[in-house]
């Protein structure tokens, strides 16, 4: 710590402070443009400058100076204020002054600035810029007449994002912020630069004059797209969510967001929204009143037994529990499960079995705190984007060593020093185990691990994998595996990261074993910067699993529950949000199923392929329109009040569920509140949470791991067969799950399926990008747009499966990797 | 006092006032001469064949009453436009801040004072009978 004065003020600051850092921890205000908390210092716009007595009354910036013992500091001298005066015009007068027509006013720290510091004249003339402006790109709009190049746009989008997409061109005068060879932009789209930029140079195109920042309500929210559980700030007017409003102090991400989570949002006023319940009469789904349809609902859900339900991991802990206690209660049935029954068998088998509990045992914040990180599949940038930054700024500031184990290469290969280790699709396990037997050959292995249940059998097992065998399988070096097991067991912490889905059906129990096993091996696991993090898909499938909302004591998981529609078991489905025909592997079957079975309730936000086959669909509300909780990946519980008013026509999930336990003769809790006070008591780790204690920042459910090692068994891998290539399916950057289809935001951007190939495969098939080609597999075929790109290998396409319009589940059938052949 | 005394004086008043010049206006027949600075109802400026306001959004917020409501829109130059300006006249105050706050000198308020309808829909202005008469 370091002693100084600020304006008369005695301080005590860290040491790594600079002067502006020390000003405001002890609630000074210095002026400043060019300066963000998460970007290093720059000093570009002079507008800081303060004097320090010991520098001879010199003017000196105060975000780039360091703090000294003793520092005298004085921040407003009339000298400085003549400075700043002088900055400000000086920016002002190539600056177009065209607040009334620019969204950025109200929240422009330039008229904040010129407003505070009286600036109505100005002493100096030169012509404006002539800058052409960007109104071409769907997402982000470029105006560089208004730009004060503080460079923080081309700072985020390097430090943070590590895209690059945006820096300085030209020199001198003519200097301004652009792409390269001032190209369009085209980037991930996440929107940083917008959030950052102090004027209004960069802007939000769907929110175009949508509002003045000053006429809008500031709703803080949690993201209702993927796990990472990032904070958000919506802004409200006139009951409609319009824009998504930064805050540098808002998460542990501190307001950083994807494309998803900031021009995601459009779903929550979509007009397409499900607004009266509708009733399948003679055949046709027609609108309701609730009393009708609940009362048919009820009336079915009496069967019992023949009834089973899927339910969404976007639903709130709440709501998920309550269902859980109608079903398991009221209704009499134990058939009941999320995200295709196996998306969340990472947790609920895995670590259930490797770490006695149904969570990861490290949290994202042990990201950065990490010396070395092992990502299974690149895919992770891409289900979980902010965790990717997270990834990014460990490896290029903190110095964190990154290996990645991969099918295919991808943006976090990219990095400084990255190893991208790309083995054959689906063989990601067996290069575990491989780095487990090396560990234990070359005696890496932590002194802990030899007492913890089963290393012996363990041991034994990992006998068939050894480096060379599996290496000449999974087509990497030997010599590569073995420098990974020893730089893993080398490191004094090392975290493993891989993400979870609907899409990535190999990352089951036995991925989330093997990497649990090795993290058990070393010892590096409950300690900081240690431990595993699987990434779990949706916003609250942890919660989900922590609900207990999946198949347990013989019930049916979901893809049981679907077969058994088809085969008459199961006469009544209760889909709560779930989307299958789209998002669930082989539409085949589940087309049968939804087909077969006798009665289909579905609540819905939007009338999903799903729905449209239902016999009665209940409108519910989105995650801005209800209260309750949701637990992220790394089990942070976070509480959401509502955003705006839902629609009186539409209920929460909640209070269907409610309705629907008094008419079936049950006592149900009114309110979330309620609901979440027998959360907190019956479910661990959540106990002493509150609704009121959550409000703030949330709280991490902690995890109490009791390790074993899981015994691997031999896998099956699959053979590449000549003139077929291996698909294997995954995310899309810009989206998540199928609800990112009614955010207009993400189909700006990425509007259709497409298949990802490699160079070598386009040109011996003769297909270039675009070309719409025939993708068959042996349960069916469909036409995909070619994306030819240069992280594939040879021999893999991959292709996203979000979208209605594509659905990849025709010619996927849940297998990890799908032999395919492409005909143009 | 003579009880005839009080009907004279009247009648003298009376009869005075027969030459004298009225206070009162045959309103509709005549007109009253609005001064230059009433405020009467308002009007949106055009230039160029086009309405000026830029739907920067300070009349409705400096608005005491809350009766404008101002939709923006991006017209085919990119430029900013009010999709919807509205001005509901019932709940006006004419206190004229509006026009004081208007950068761009876009609205201006007319000695039109007859603002009397039938039904309450009648008194919400749109853009379309708010734009000044040329």
């Amino acid at each position: 710590m370091v002693n100084l004065t600020i304006d008369d003020k005695q301080v005590t600051v860290p040491r790594t402070a600079t002067i502006y850092e020390a000003a405001k921890l002890n609630g000074i205000n210095i002026p400043i443009l060019c300066h963000d908390k998460k970007l290093k210092p720059f000093g570009a716009c002079r507008m800081c400058l303060v004097e320090v007595e010991q520098m001879k009354g010199r003017q000196i910036p105060a975000c780039t100076t360091p703090v000294t013992e003793g520092m005298i500091i004085r921040t407003s001298t009339p000298d400085i204020i003549k400075a700043r005066k002088m900055v400000l015009e000086l920016l002002l007068l190539n600056h177009p002054l065209d607040c009334p027509v620019c969204d950025k006013s109200g929240d422009c720290d330039l008229q904040n600035l010129t407003y505070e510091y009286q600036v109505n004249s100005n002493r100096f003339t030169d012509e404006k810029f002539h800058h052409e402006i960007d109104y071409n790109n769907p997402l982000i709009e470029r105006d560089m007449n208004r730009c004060v190049l503080c460079g923080k746009c081309a700072r985020v989008c390097d430090e943070i994002v590590s895209y690059g997409a945006l820096t300085f061109i030209d020199r001198g005068i003519e200097t301004k912020i652009g792409c390269e060879f001032d190209d369009a932009l085209n980037c991930e789209f996440c929107g940083s630069c917008i959030a950052v930029c102090p004027v209004g140079s960069l802007l939000a195109r769907p929110f175009k004059h949508k509002a003045r920042w000053w006429a809008m309500t500031k709703q803080k929210s949690v993201c209702g797209y993927c796990g990472t559980g990032c904070n958000l700030t919506l802004g409200v007017k006139d009951n409609k969510v319009l824009t998504t409003i930064y805050d540098e102090d808002q998460g542990f991400h501190k307001g950083q967001l994807c494309v998803r989570g900031r021009f995601g949002y459009q779903f929550i006023n979509s007009d397409k929204r499900l607004t009266k319940p509708l009733v399948k009469k003679n055949g046709v789904l027609t609108e309701s009143t609730w009393d009708e349809a609940l009362e048919i609902v009820a009336g079915r859900l009496k069967v019992g037994s023949s009834v089973a339900a899927l339910a969404t991991p976007r639903l709130t802990n709440e709501e998920l529990s309550l269902f859980r206690t109608m079903l398991l209660e009221n209704v009499g049935t134990k058939n009941f499960d999320h995200a295709a029954g196996y998306a969340h068998s990472a947790l609920t088998e895995g670590f259930a079995g490797s770490f006695g509990a149904t969570a990861s045992s490290a949290n994202i914040l042990d990201i950065q705190k990490s010396d070395f990180l092992l990502v299974i599949k690149t895919d992770a940038y891409e289900t979980h984007p902010v965790v990717g930054f997270e990834v990014n700024m460990a490896v290029k500031n903190k110095g964190v060593r990154l290996s990645i184990l991969s099918d295919k290469r991808g943006k976090l290969s990219k990095l400084p020093d990255a190893k991208t280790l790309v083995h054959m699709p689906g063989s990601e396990v067996a290069v575990l185990n491989a780095i487990a037997k090396i560990i234990i050959d070359e005696k890496l292995v932590d002194a802990s691990a030899a007492s913890i249940a089963g290393y012996a059998e363990f041991e034994k097992a990992l006998s068939a994998f050894s480096a060379e065998a599996i290496a000449a399988q999974v087509g990497i070096v030997a010599s590569d595996i073995k420098k990974l097991a020893s730089e893993y067991a080398a490191a004094e912490k090392a975290l493993i990261i891989f993400p979870t889905g609907q899409a990535y059906t190999g990352h089951n129990a036995d991925l989330a074993n093997a990497v649990a096993n090795l993290a058990i091996l070393t010892g590096k696991y409950g300690k900081e910067g240690c431990g595993v993090l699987c990434l779990s898909e949706k916003n609250n499938s942890q919660g989900a699993v922590d609900m207990g909302f999946y198949a347990q004591d013989g019930g049916l998981n979901s893809l049981q529950i679907l077969d058994a529609c088809a085969a008459g078991t199961v006469k009544t489905l209760f889909i709560a949000g779930e989307n299958p025909l789209v998002s669930y592997p082989d539409r085949n079957r589940v087309k049968a199923a939804l087909d077969a079975v006798e009665f289909l309730i579905v609540s819905e936000l939007f009338l999903t392929e799903t729905a449209a086959t239902a016999d009665v669909v209940l409108p519910v509300c989105s995650y801005a329109e209800k209260d309750g909780t949701f637990t992220s990946t790394d089990r942070r519980v976070q509480y959401i009040k509502p955003a705006i008013r839902k629609n009186v026509q539409i209920k929460t999930d909640f209070e269907i569920f409610s309705d629907l336990i008094s008419r079936l003769g049950g006592q149900a809790p009114l309110r979330p509140a309620a609901q979440f006070e027998k959360i907190a008591s019956n479910t661990p780790g959540y106990f002493g949470m509150s609704h009121i204690t959550l409000q703030k920042d949330g709280a991490f459910a902690p995890v109490k791991i009791t390790p074993a090692f899981v015994t691997p068994h031999a896998l099956a891998t699959v053979a590449p067969e000549t003139g077929k290539l291996a698909l294997v399916t995954g995310s899309a950057l810009y989206h998540s799950g199928s609800l990112s289809q009614y955010g207009e935001g993400p189909m700006h951007v990425c509007p259709e399926g497409y298949i990802e190939l490699s160079r070598s495969d386009a040109s011996a098939n003769k297909i270039a990008e675009n070309d719409m080609i025939t993708v068959s597999s042996a349960t069916g075929s469909m036409q995909l747009k070619a994306k030819v790109s240069l992280r594939m290998p040879a021999g893999v396409v991959f292709a996203p499966y979000h979208f209605s319009t594509a659905p990849i589940n025709t010619i996927w059938s849940g297998a990890p990797v799908t032999m395919v052949t492409l005909v143009k | 006092m003579n009880p005839i005394t009080p009907i004279i004086n009247g009648m003298k008043i009376t009869l005075k006032h027969m030459f004298m010049k009225p206070v009162t206006l045959q309103y509709p027949d005549e007109r009253p001469k609005v001064a230059e600075r009433f405020r009467g109802l308002h009007a949106l400026k055009v230039s160029h064949s086009k309405a000026k306001c830029v739907a920067c959004y300070l009349c409705p917020t400096v608005c005491p009453a809350k009766c404008i409501t101002v939709e923006a829109g991006e017209d085919a130059n990119h430029d900013k436009y009010a999709t919807v300006y509205e001005i509901d006249m019932l709940r006006c105050i004419f206190c004229g801040y509006c026009v004081e706050a208007c950068p761009v000198d876009a609205l201006k308020m007319t000695g039109e004072f007859e603002l009397a309808n039938y039904s309450r829909q009648d008194f919400i202005y749109s853009k379309e009978r708010l734009l000044e008469k040329q």
